[in-house]
């Protein structure tokens, strides 16, 4: 019941923070509009006519058109599978940045608010244990950022399905992936949280993260690019840097290469990513618990 | 206790019997809050033991029975006054319908009914104490650890907050009060201790502290000081201090100088014991200890 009691108060600061409800609004807006404006006609699993607001539809070259010359050209066979493909990756483009984006601001503000002096001393004197205060709150955290990515992932997936007649099972799988890396930068977030107790910094960080994980892909993915460095030792050091941040952070390109493969049912997870970053996550987790449990407030 | 180079508390061996209203007194940053925070578990001592409701401190369980209202304490902005209550009242592990029903009474009680569907960040001061006096009894607590609970409340509403502890008083909780208000301790506890700079001065009970003393109080009409000082003059240990003569001594001493007023024509209103109010005697213990 304590830790169900973290969970509901957590829910209602980040609904109360509007952040998330802005992101929820944006995706409910999306989903309106392919439920409503859309108008599709399946024939022998191709789309044989399609119609967004009234205006007809035209495919050529891979490219879509909608007004004049749609009736001529037609859509060239194009497949409901690839439509409804196409449109989840457009939309894993866009609002799966977006969510990222809008539960990092709105959570950040999370452990910090809840360290502030008058807030914590009350918590603190209630029967729950400082660990299970702390992993609360980062799951309540994640629980509505989960929620909020379903609800786009589900609600796509189902009005697509109801279209076209085609599920796609893998956009939600890409959803779940999504959560997981946002569940690796919560981490950061919340260990930045307890050790700063600044929003703003913890936002920053955060977007360090964010930014050298993608940087110390490259130099990690090119095996020559050590070559370039001339001394031994700089090389050496700077060869050490780059692969420990690569293995600490999460990383963030094979989260989004593994989002798109399960949209398109291209290839397999790199596992091996995933779970790295998981770990990575997992250690700032325990690090941020760790010092929350020993520290006086 | 030490930090950054800083003792909060040394040497501190203190016991409060269960069932009694303990004060604990002293200027700021004596280490009062520090005191409380070591007892529910919010910092850590360095050296030292202690002990709540028999249990180690820290004992996570133990909280259930204790009943705690921070200095400034902060609610979720978020949270309406119910709200609140609810919130803290699932966090001390209790089910529904009985929180339920305690909300509503306690809301009642402290007049915050007609607020209950407000945010917490619309409410004046005296309604956050209120507020957080319901929320520290919501679990009718064994131990009632209050710091500073009347602080920046109007009298009416200081009357309410003492009513209410009279009531946890009379239930049977210990209650540990943390006041500058020493006409509050006074009048609530049953046994205060004077901390400074960390130390314990002096404790014992209200009773003791502020026992009558060997000197008595004369009131009298305005006379002319010069034959009030004259008096005083042909009596050891009298003098007139703020338009009172006070004398120093036994029943004796008393009489020889209620004979001299009368000498002087001196009209006698009221003799009483001279009695030190606990703030006398917080202040002469302080300086005592500054002086020692």
């Amino acid at each position: 019941m304590r830790v169900l009691a973290i969970l509901i108060d957590t829910g209602r600061e980040l609904l109360y923070r509007k952040t998330i409800l802005v992101y929820f609004g944006v995706v409910t807006l999306v989903l309106l509009s392919f439920a409503l404006l859309l108008r599709t006609d399946v024939v022998d699993g191709a789309i044989a006519s399609m119609s967004v607001a009234g205006l007809e539809a035209s495919s050529s070259r891979g490219a879509f058109r909608l007004g004049e010359g749609g009736q001529e050209t037609g859509l060239a066979g194009l497949s409901a599978q690839d439509f409804v493909r196409y449109v989840q990756l457009g939309a894993a483009f866009t609002l799966y940045p977006l969510a990222i984006l809008m539960s990092i601001f709105a959570t950040a503000s999370l452990v910090p608010r809840m360290l502030e002096k008058g807030a914590i001393d009350l918590l603190l004197s209630k029967p729950i244990g400082r660990p299970a205060l702390f992993a609360s709150r980062y799951l309540g955290a994640l629980l509505v950022a989960t929620a909020n990515l379903l609800y786009l992932t589900c609600g796509l997936g189902a009005i697509l399905a109801l279209k076209t007649g085609v599920w796609n099972g893998g956009f939600i799988w890409s959803g779940l992936v999504m959560s997981l890396y946002f569940a690796c930068l919560l981490a950061f977030v919340v260990l930045a949280g307890v050790l700063l107790r600044s929003t703003t910094v913890s936002v920053m960080l955060t977007a360090v993260v964010f930014f050298t994980s993608l940087m110390v892909r490259l130099p990690h993915a090119n095996q020559d690019w050590p070559l370039l460095i001339s001394g031994r030792i700089a090389r050496f050091v700077t060869v050490g840097i780059v692969e420990t941040l690569f293995h600490a952070l999460p990383r963030t390109y094979d989260f989004v290469q593994a989002a798109v493969s399960l949209i398109r049912h291209e290839g397999g997870l790199q596992w091996g990513a995933v779970f790295g970053s998981a770990l990575s996550g997992a250690g700032a987790l325990g690090l941020a618990i760790i010092y929350f449990s020993r520290r006086d407030y | 206790m030490a930090r950054g180079g800083v003792v909060a508390l040394k040497g501190l061996d203190l016991v409060v019997p269960r069932g009694q209203t303990f004060g604990l007194l002293g200027p700021n940053g004596a280490g009062k809050t520090t005191l409380v925070k070591l007892l529910l578990g919010i910092a850590f001592p360095t050296r030292g033991t202690a002990s709540v409701l028999g249990r180690p401190i820290g004992d996570v369980p133990t909280r259930r029975l204790v009943g705690y209202l921070p200095e400034n304490h902060r609610y979720p902005a978020h949270l309406t006054g119910e709200q609140v209550l609810h919130h803290f009242g699932r966090l001390s592990g209790l089910r529904r319908p009985e929180r339920g029903r305690r909300v509503d009474a306690l809301l009642k009680r402290v007049r915050m009914d007609e607020w209950r569907s407000v945010r917490v960040h619309k409410y004046s001061k005296g309604m956050m104490q209120r507020l957080g006096m319901a929320q520290a009894i919501l679990n009718e607590p064994d131990l009632l650890i209050l710091d500073e609970p009347t602080d920046g409340v109007d009298p009416i509403g200081r009357r309410e907050i003492r009513d209410l502890l009279l009531e946890q008083k009379a239930r049977g909780a210990t209650i540990f009060l943390n006041s500058h208000l020493l006409s509050e301790v006074e009048r609530l506890c049953d046994r205060v201790a004077i901390l400074n700079e960390g130390a314990l001065l002096r404790e014992g009970s209200v009773a003791d502290l502020t026992r009558p003393q060997a000197a008595w109080q004369i009131e009298v009409r305005s006379a002319a000081p010069e034959a009030i000082e004259a008096a005083c003059r042909r009596v050891p240990g009298a003098a007139l201090v703020e338009g009172r003569v006070q004398v120093q001594g036994d029943a004796a001493a008393l009489n020889a100088l209620i004979d001299a007023l009368r000498a002087q024509q001196v009209e006698i209103l009221a003799v009483t014991p001279r009695r030190d109010s606990l703030e006398d005697v917080f202040v002469r213990v302080l300086h005592e200890g500054e002086a020692a």
